[in-house]
């Protein structure tokens, strides 16, 4: 008798399974077929970086709602089909086999370097293009796959820009800080050799990594604050960024504090507090808040998913747009005709400038210039354009 | 090196709050609460959702406001530590003890991601924070707000000790951590007993992420993990199952961290405080003021 | 299909205190079944216990069960899977889960045979994929001269590790392997010039012989035949290991350390065996994860993964290899197929942990002692030691 209970409970469970995987069997992406052509994105819906994800998917549906109000791409609607890669390497290279078997066009997607250097022999072995909107390391490009291409600056590209500012702004000691994951390591890195390079230019106080994730990070902030830097970078995120400000303010540090592109949100002011935050700088992109006549975009945006775009948001968008472009240009969907209609791409409008990739499929203007809060947004404090 | 000193043993009352539920279950069913840590997240969770719902708190009003906001969210997450004992712990406690840590994994996970359904993957911003201007004292800055919240983290751990000390049931608790049976036998409503456990292990934990949420201003569904690991340290360090075994370990690991990041870097600190931890362990296997019982056979 | 014994189980074993080794106890170890509490209890008691005494008479799904050739249809379901469910991306999963087997049977051996609790198991996990990965992308070693470096740098490992805290008690053994665990994936993240740092190392190559080529990429159903006979291999050597004479001092050991020293058993060699094995087996895993990935990176080899592997053990049923085996493909596969659900996965994942253990706390396919004398074609058996020692492979099961 008990055992029946059990064994109807077992069913019940068994039953559970199989709903929760038939639910994602209809929930997940359906393949590009008859009237429509899928865009394939990877982007982490879960784990530490679960908050990009939707910043992510939410730039490349709007790209896609307004190119299919316009007709689509070749006649066809396109379709978004999203993948949780979790910022980990098995859940990206799951998500990106499973992107191939949906048989996507081209993949939009890419987020933590880490993660998305296991996806790109998938989705070349699929002749699959990657336009990769969020993944900045420079080991992307170094093994010069051909179906690859970089829409966001790459590392070396924001090291420079943040060097050549810190020159500018005539500072003696500066303090790396980075969160220990690829992204952020990699410019801290890249800007620790400039920096070191640079014999007779500012030197290099302390570089400083902090655990991701954390809240209280006061014991790196004494470090810093003891090797007494007049300049911070933080090449990390906004929510450990907000977290640092604040804390650097707390320890009594007075001196100027910059932040790299991950950081670059609104919610960084608010976690750092309005006044620890003011007069912050950031290396970026341009942003629809930085270019003029652009808060058409962000409406539409707010408009379409009632919220406010956040860090990758216009890479994405950016990425579904070039992705269109290579299609219409080349007339097809293949991959390789798309890698090389996207290779002659030349002068297409972007957020970040006018669109021609270098040979090695990266911009070829990094487009990087500095930002400043002011009040509780980021104005441009300078273009970098000498 | 005060400053070193100081920002271990503030950083570490925050791990010893922590830990405190996180031994205080140990020692009476022997369960590796995993979800203890995201139950600490739920309390910085509620004590938001209060705080935006009341909305327009004055300044002056804050410290009140936070404390009435901290003892609701106590008694939430208190609750929610009861409900979750009955669902996922009590079924199994006649089970493997592998098995109930197992159950742990899982609500750990099931709570963090409830709560990124619920309030979305993106960090909030606690609407009321703590502020003061700091000052210094023997090298070491100090701000009125770590002292408020080095303050009630104290009361909170005497509060527990008297408490465990000196009342019936803490009484209880301590017999049954002893011997269950025989408590049994002298009429301990053991069940009983094992909920108001959980209940005051949840409640400090909620206190410990209102606290958070006020001091550091910023909270995620995942602000729970990192410090549950901590935590458990923290309760190993110091004993497991030993109350002010899990306040001394809270402290120490504190200090270890704030030493450990300052001399060698801030990516060795994990490495050399679970070095530290190992060592410790190999030559004082039952922790800082663990009890040194023998393997049951 | 009653499975209740002709004889009444309760009143024997009331008076049978179970056997229980630390690890696997109950909360009340050091005292009899709480069915003695109250009489409230009682009732409670028989529901949790009534079923697990199945074995006294067994029925068709036990018999079934317990059928020694089960093993190859189950290998006969793997080996015809990819060719029913032939998307890159079922091969994939199915890839992943084959290696998550592996790592299950390696864990087993420490956590279910020897009943040494380890948090940190995806170290030797990371050690075998970023030795082999190293060796083969940095120095051009071909990846399978890289083995015998793995299985030397897994044994180093378990060694330096287990040396000093095999004696400690089960708990504090917890934490330290899950700090050994962070220790070896922090290392590996900061260790940039060897190590590649956070982004870890790519570009791991694999290897042909002759027309096969085992290019996980290009060939993902060659690869996946490949980690098949692997993974079955490693499988079988564990189940092989776990009921030969080592097998049985390791079972001993989880019950009874004392007992099994008082019977000669080296008990700290023995768990140091048991803690080899296991490294050994999770360091292989790893070179085939890292030929699998094409890359390894620090990301791979949290303490989440090291709790997860731990499940599938548990889930499965701690000891059982066939149990392990279920419990190892339904982790992995779990998440791996709702990939596209983002958020509710691992809510949903985590609400179905809970409601499987409750309803199944000694796994889904968990382990029968093997060695009670008379009981293996059912019946009613007498005697106490019967008694107390099915109770003890039931309870620990």
């Amino acid at each position: 008798m008990k055992l029946h209970v059990r064994l109807v409970a077992a069913a019940a469970a068994v039953g559970l399974v199989g709903a929760a995987l038939a639910g994602c069997g209809s929930s997940g992406g359906s393949s590009s077929s008859g009237d429509n052509i899928t865009l394939g994105m990877v982007t982490p819906l879960t784990g530490s970086s679960a908050a990009i994800g939707p910043y992510m998917q939410n730039g490349a549906q709007l790209a896609i709602n307004e190119i299919n109000a316009k007709g689509g791409v070749l006649g066809k609607q396109l379709k978004l089909d999203v993948q949780d890669g979790a910022c980990d390497a098995k859940s990206a290279t799951t998500a990106a086999n499973k992107l191939v078997s949906d048989k996507v066009a081209i993949s939009v997607g890419g987020y933590c370097s880490g993660a998305t250097l296991p996806t790109l022999p998938i989705f070349n072995n699929a002749d699959i293009p990657m336009i990769i909107p969020a993944a900045n390391s420079d080991e992307l490009v170094q093994q010069k796959l051909p179906l690859v291409f970089l829409i966001n600056g790459t590392g070396t590209q924001q090291a420079n820009a943040a060097m050549k500012f810190i020159k500018k702004e005539g500072v003696k000691n500066v303090a790396l800080m980075d969160d220990n994951t690829s992204y952020s390591v990699n410019i801290a890195d890249l800007t620790e050799k400039l920096l070191k390079a640079d014999s007779s230019g500012p030197k290099m106080a302390i570089h400083e990594h902090v655990t991701a994730g954390e809240s209280d990070y006061s014991s790196n902030v004494n470090s810093v604050v003891k090797a007494n830097p007049d300049f911070v970078y933080w090449t990390g995120y906004y929510q450990e960024g907000g977290l640092i400000i604040k804390q650097l303010r707390q320890a009594g540090y007075t001196g100027k504090v910059m932040v790299a592109d991950g950081s670059v949100d609104a919610k960084l002011i608010a976690i750092a507090g309005n006044d620890n935050a003011q007069g912050v700088f950031a290396t970026m992109t341009q942003t629809p808040d930085t270019i003029p006549g652009s808060e058409d975009w962000i409406a539409r945006y707010k408009k379409a998913f009632n919220a406010d775009p956040g860090p990758y948001s216009t890479q994405a968008y950016d990425a579904v747009r070039v992705a269109a472009e290579g299609m219409t240009n080349a007339k097809s969907t293949d991959g390789k005709k798309v890698a090389t209609a996207l290779e002659a791409i030349d002068g297409m409008t972007l957020f970040s400038g006018p669109l021609k990739f270098t040979a090695d499929h990266t911009l070829s203007a990094g487009g990087f210039l500095i930002l400043v809060v002011n009040g509780d947004k980021f104005d441009v404090q300078d273009q970098l354009q000498d | 090196m005060m400053q070193l000193i100081w920002s271990g043993l503030f950083v570490g009352s925050f791990y010893a709050l922590v830990a405190l539920g996180y031994s205080m279950v140990y020692g009476i069913i022997q369960l590796l609460n995993f979800a203890h840590g995201d139950i600490y997240m739920l309390g910085a969770f509620i004590g938001f959702a209060l705080l935006a719902a009341v909305g327009g708190i004055p300044a002056s009003m804050s410290i009140v406001a936070l404390l009435a906001v901290m003892l609701i969210a106590m008694v939430g997450t208190g609750m929610f530590g009861l409900v979750l004992e009955r669902v996922a712990y009590k079924p199994l406690r006649n089970s493997s003890r592998l098995a109930a840590l197992i159950t742990a994994v899982g609500a750990s996970f099931a709570i963090e991601y409830g709560m990124s359904l619920l309030a979305g993957p993106n960090p909030e911003v606690y609407p009321v924070q703590l502020s003061g201007e700091s000052f210094t004292v023997l090298g070491a800055r100090i701000s009125p707000q770590q002292i408020i919240l080095m303050v009630v983290a104290l009361l909170l751990m005497g509060g527990l000790t008297y408490y465990v000390q000196r009342t019936r049931s803490g009484r209880a608790m301590r017999a049954i951590a002893m011997d269950p049976r025989a408590c049994l036998y002298m009429g301990v409503n053991v069940d009983k007993v094992i909920s108001l456990t959980f209940f005051i292990g949840s409640a400090l934990a909620g206190a410990a992420g209102v606290m958070a949420g006020a001091y550091y201003g910023s909270i995620t569904f995942l602000m729970g993990f990192i410090i549950g690991l901590k935590a458990f340290t923290a309760a190993v360090i110091g004993g497991i199952g030993s109350i002010p075994g899990a306040m001394l370990g809270g402290l120490t690991l504190g200090l270890l961290e704030s030493f450990g990041a300052y001399f060698l870097g801030g990516q060795w600190r994990d490495v050399f405080t679970f070095g530290v931890l190992i060592l410790l362990l190999t030559f004082r296997p039952t922790g800082l003021l663990g009890e040194r019982v023998t393997e049951r056979v | 299909m009653s499975t209740e014994s002709p004889q009444s189980p309760k009143r024997s074993k009331r008076s049978k205190p179970a056997k229980d080794s630390a690890l696997a106890s109950g909360p009340y170890a050091e005292v009899d079944p709480p069915s003695t509490w109250a009489v409230a209890a009682e009732t409670e008691y028989d529901k949790q216990r009534a079923p697990k005494v199945s074995y006294r008479q067994d029925s068709l799904a036990t018999r079934l069960l317990n059928n020694r050739q089960l093993g190859w249809v189950g290998f006969a379901v793997a080996v015809i899977a990819p060719l029913i469910f032939v998307s890159t991306f079922a091969v994939g999963v199915m890839t992943n889960a084959m290696i998550f087997v592996m790592l299950a049977a390696g864990l087993n051996i420490v956590v279910g045979y020897c009943g040494l609790l380890d948090l940190g198991y995806a170290a030797f996990y990371a050690i075998g994929a970023y030795t082999s990965g190293v060796l083969a992308t940095k120095l051009g070693w071909p990846i399978l001269l890289t083995i015998p470096a793995v299985v030397v740098g897994a044994i180093l490992a378990a060694l330096i590790i287990g040396g000093p805290t095999l004696r400690l008690r089960s708990d504090y053994l917890a934490i330290v392997t899950l700090g050994f665990g962070e220790i070896v994936r922090i290392t590996a993240n900061n260790l940039t010039p060897i190590t590649g740092g956070p982004s870890g190392i790519y570009g791991i190559p694999s290897f042909s012989i002759g027309p096969l080529d085992f290019n996980p990429v290009k060939n993902p159903h060659t690869f996946y035949y490949l980690v098949l006979v692997v993974v079955a291999l490693a499988v079988l050597a564990t189940s092989r290991l776990g009921r030969g004479r080592l097998g049985r001092a390791w079972r001993f050991v989880r019950e009874d350390e004392d007992a099994a020293e008082a019977m000669g058993i080296r008990t700290y060699q023995t768990k140091m065996a048991a803690y080899i094995a296991g490294a050994i087996i999770g360091g292989l895993a790893g070179v085939l994860w890292g030929m699998k990935q094409t890359a390894v990176s620090p990301t791979d080899f949290t303490f989440l993964y090291s709790a997860l592997i731990l499940m599938a053990v548990v889930l499965g049923g701690m000891g059982s290899v066939p149990g392990i085996v279920i419990g190892a493909i339904v982790i992995s596969a779990l998440p791996d197929l709702m990939t596209g659900i983002g958020a509710w996965r691992y809510f949903i994942f985590g609400v179905l942990l809970i409601v499987a253990m409750v309803f199944r706390p000694q796994g889904v396919w968990p382990y029968k002692a093997r060695e009670r004398p008379g009981t293996r074609r059912g019946g009613p058996t007498e005697g106490p030691y019967d008694e107390s020692s099915g109770t003890s492979a039931e309870v620990t099961a």
